[in-house]
């Protein structure tokens, strides 16, 4: 029982990660058309990002500031060097986001080495929960994705700039006669997307490994939290990677992790095939 | 000469080359290349399985590694497990692929464009994880190492891998055969008809075509030529192995193909050619030619979005303006005295 609670436990709190980096790939996906298999990375770039923070400063919280300004910069970057030129046309943009994923992985296994690392754990202590001492720091994360997912709602749902969001996706070409800067919303939805990755690869670095492959196993996750979240739906995008997460670490406690990760691909493709709208259409939107 | 002939001499000039390889390469380079260029060989054909779907039907999947996998698997567990010889462990893979793809595609061709690509990689994912975790069948991560039987055995005549030179035409001829298989395939009235579902599957529909069953039919030559694929790189390797079955690998595939350029015969053979040979060539002289292969494909979509065999028709196809113009100029001036 105590492993049970300990694995849901962690497993809510690894979707909650999940949810930020998901949702920085339901933006790019939704808004650009783009398939981004550089997703994964993108959240490796954030762990490399808290590494190399701690090492240079001396502090891993500095790393919750610099890792997004650099994340959303390489975005916008990228953005324009590589997506704009091809147009949002998905097929291309499998191939451009293919090869930057391997630039990435490449740039980093150069920059900070091909053996895997780990950053120490910033708050230290345990805390007796449901009768098992729980890691404080991964109470502390899991705090930190509350706040970074309400933050970013709040932003889409309640500012300028996310209104322009909503809008281009809804329909570019209204929002362009509107007098939308379309072209300058699709940089700063690049943007977003990566430093919401990168924040989800700074709050993750304590708890899993620094490492230049690290970002191979989120991006099947987070297209999973995409597909069953409903394409489009950020809210369902959130709740699904949280929900996906608790039912691994459940199954975790029963039996190994790749029948756990088995049976969420199953539950993916029962749900693609039977509600390819997203488990929670029509309940938020 | 016209364009025609230049490029009739281009294939005899190819098919020459392809020929002369064991002998010609070992001369110029060493023999190292000569199994460089049976690897494209079968490389190309896998690349070859996701043109078929995506250049022909419109249908871009992510998961082809699956049935290159069955295929591999068919192989290492037919000769080790079932002590098969060696066309009968051939047939199993790609009965294997085939069975699979069809087992799979009932359900993934009733979901096109974005669902299609996510569910062929969650198949694919699916049966990656399965693989790794029943290692008594599959080694896991390890694979199966085997020893090859001839290939043939005829009285006292034997001939098998072992000998290099016969593994470079096996495979030349078995990817051959392939490319000839779906060259006629693109030419029958089937091949129209995928194309016509491409182009529009409303319309296609109306005019009487089963868009279902023809994506089926499609689905499952392109798992025929993953699983060939899958079984030769077997035959080729010694081994078959669950990594093969990565959703990496499919991805390769994919951006070999496009590169190259999606809906041309030929256009897989290119990028296949062009990624490993980059990768070979820069390998060995440095040890982060990811980096090359990643700007590649990125510098290729950005100023080829057609792919290198796309700018090629598109080059061919202005000198052909250029040329039938400058003729007319000449009969103009016959005729007008």
């Amino acid at each position: 029982m105590d492993k049970l609670l300990l694995l849901a436990m962690n497993g809510l709190i690894w979707g909650l990660i999940i949810a930020l980096i998901a949702l920085g790939l339901a933006i790019i996906f939704g808004l650009l058309d783009i398939i981004n298999l550089a997703h994964g990375d993108f959240f490796m770039v954030g762990t490399v990002l808290a590494w190399a923070t701690l090492q240079t400063t001396g502090s891993f919280w500095l790393a919750f500031i610099v890792a997004p300004l650099i994340g959303f910069a390489m975005g916008a970057l990228i953005q324009r060097i590589v997506i704009q030129p091809i147009h949002n046309v998905a097929a291309l943009s499998i191939v451009a986001t293919f090869g930057l994923s391997l630039i990435l992985q490449e740039g980093v296994r150069i920059t900070y080495g091909p053996t895997p690392g780990r950053i120490l754990a910033p708050i230290q202590g345990t805390i007796p929960m449901f009768g098992v001492d729980y890691e404080l720091y991964r109470l502390f994360a899991a705090a930190v994705a509350i706040l970074a997912l309400g933050g970013f709602f709040l932003f889409l749902n309640h500012t300028q700039l996310g209104t322009w969001m909503r809008a281009v996706r809804h329909d570019r070409d209204t929002a362009v006669a509107m007098g939308i800067p379309a072209g300058r919303v699709y940089v700063l939805t690049f943007g977003i997307g990566f430093a919401l990755a990168a924040v989800g690869g700074v709050v993750a670095a304590p708890i899993t490994t620094v490492d230049f492959r690290g970002g191979v196993d989120i991006l099947p996750f987070c297209f999973m939290a995409v597909i069953i979240g409903g394409l489009g739906n950020l809210p369902g995008t959130a709740a699904a990677a949280v929900l996906l997460a608790f039912l691994e670490g459940v199954i975790q406690s029963v039996a190994d992790p790749t029948v756990a990760r088995i049976s969420s691909l199953v539950l993916m493709s029962a749900v693609l095939l039977l509600r390819p709208q997203g488990l929670f259409k029509g309940l938020a939107r | 000469m016209s364009i025609t002939s230049i490029e009739r001499s281009l294939w005899l000039l190819l098919a020459a080359f392809m020929i002369s390889v064991p002998w010609l390469i070992p001369a110029l380079i060493n023999g190292f290349w000569v199994s460089v260029i049976a690897e494209i060989l079968i490389w190309s054909l896998f690349a070859a399985s996701v043109n078929l779907l995506f250049g022909y039907v419109g249908l871009l999947s992510f998961g082809q590694a699956l049935y290159f996998g069955f295929g591999m698997y068919g192989v290492a567990i037919g000769i080790q497990d079932l002590h098969l010889s060696f066309w009968p462990a051939f047939g199993l893979g790609i009965v294997a692929s085939m069975a699979m793809a069809l087992i799979t595609g009932i359900f993934a061709v009733r979901l096109t464009w974005h669902y299609f690509a996510i569910i062929t990689v969650v198949f694919s994912l699916i049966f990656y994880f399965l693989a790794l975790s029943n290692k008594w069948l599959t080694g896991g991560d390890d694979g199966i190492n085997f020893t090859l039987p001839p290939t043939f055995n005829i009285g006292g005549f034997s001939k098998s891998f072992t000998d290099s030179t016969f593994q470079y035409f096996f495979i030349l001829a078995t990817v051959a055969f392939c490319f000839w298989l779906m060259h006629r395939l693109i030419a029958s009235p089937l091949g129209k008809a995928l194309v016509a579902i491409r182009d529009n599957d409303v319309r296609a529909s109306l005019i009487g075509l089963n868009v279902y069953l023809l994506r089926l039919i499609a689905f499952v030559l392109a798992g025929f030529l993953a699983g060939v694929a899958g079984a030769l790189f077997a035959f080729f390797g010694r081994y078959a192995s669950a990594s093969y079955m990565f959703y990496h690998v499919s991805g390769e595939a994919v951006v070999w193909a496009i590169v190259g350029g999606a809906g041309t015969l030929l256009g897989p053979v290119v990028g296949t050619t062009l990624f490993i040979i980059v990768r070979e060539v820069v390998s060995t002289h440095w040890e982060h030619h990811a980096l090359i292969v990643g700007a590649v494909a990125i510098l290729v979509v950005i100023f080829a979005p057609k792919g290198v065999v796309g700018l090629w028709n598109d080059w061919i196809a202005r000198i052909a303006e250029g040329s039938s113009t400058e003729e007319s100029g000449v009969t103009k001036l016959r005729t007008d005295p």
